[in-house]
């Protein structure tokens, strides 16, 4: 099967949003400047383009698209599954990181401060980007 | 002999009562409403087909057209003029995300009514689906990242 090339970006620069997160809160954990550019600009990039990608995609499979009708019931529900997971971690990723911003302005560091908030945070993260890339192996590369 | 002055509630106060405001309240719970049966429709309508609940949803998606669009207002006349900071861009993205998640939802409704009475499912269009489904989950995280901003400040300024 051919892979769509959106496919194909929105499944590496996934990997590179996570990136971007792991770099967010290791600077915070070690002490180190909150970089408030980055992070508003990888919640951004994150919403518009992969999230557009994911829920456009999941559109498609609603709207009883060709290639979608012949899908699995199961790949279905880890589809809608995969998206509640990353809508979830994603809305974290944006609130955690606004409060970390904030604190980091008195001195505190709010990720160091909570590590079992941080590390909850971060299986749920990687949680969902290990299944939105199991799908799309299973999908074009299976 | 002068008159009692009125009271001036403190900020904190102020600010309670505020989060209190019959509008916002109803703003709340339409939103809510609103969240939870818009997770529930695109789940079940990925995963079984179905749209369970999805008159109450376009409904209430037009009293939350009503109650946001009068909120908002008095809102901004409160905390104009723009001021660059992070509570004012979480604002302005989750106010932004509330308008286009609200037009591409009236923009998706026609659909829906057009086929009321149908046994199969509405022809949504695909990308207008899809950008309904990233603006709303723009509302929930922007407005609530705006609302931890706003209050985490105001618990700091108290300290």
């Amino acid at each position: 099967m051919a892979i769509p090339a959106f496919s194909i970006f929105s499944a590496v620069s996934e990997l590179l949003v996570t990136a971007g997160v792991l770099y967010v809160v290791r600077r915070n954990w070690t002490r180190r400047t909150f970089p408030f550019a980055l992070f508003l600009a990888i919640a951004l990039f994150e919403g518009l383009v992969n999230v557009m990608y994911m829920a456009g995609r999941s559109a498609e499979a609603s709207a009883g698209h060709p290639a979608a009708a012949a899908l699995p019931v199961a790949m279905k529900i880890g589809f809608a599954a995969h998206g509640l997971l990353s809508l979830l971690a994603y809305m974290v990723f944006v609130v955690l990181g606004t409060l970390a911003h904030q604190e980091q302005e008195r001195g505190r560091w709010f990720f160091r401060e909570r590590p079992a908030m941080t590390w909850s945070f971060l299986v749920a993260w990687t949680v969902s980007i290990v299944s939105g890339e199991a799908i799309f192996v299973l999908r074009y590369l299976v | 002999m002068s008159e009692p002055r009125e009271r001036v509630p403190a900020p904190a106060e102020a600010r309670a009562r505020r989060l209190r405001a019959p509008l916002l309240v109803t703003l709340w719970a339409l939103l809510a409403i609103e969240a939870a049966g818009g997770l529930v429709i695109s789940f079940a309508r990925l995963a079984a087909g179905a749209t369970p609940g999805i008159a109450l949803h376009v409904v209430a998606g037009f009293a939350l057209t009503l109650a946001w669009a009068a909120y908002q207002w008095t809102h901004w006349h409160r905390v104009a003029p723009w001021r660059p900071r992070l509570d004012y861009v979480l604002g302005l993205i989750g106010a932004s995300s509330m308008l286009l998640a609200l037009a591409s939802g009236f923009a998706l409704a026609p659909a829906w009514w057009n086929a009321r009475d149908a046994a199969t499912a509405p022809p949504y269009p695909a990308g207008l689906s899809g950008a309904h489904n990233v603006m709303s989950m723009f509302v929930l995280t922007f407005v609530g990242a705006h609302l931890f901003a706003v209050l985490h400040r105001a618990a700091r300024a108290r300290i």
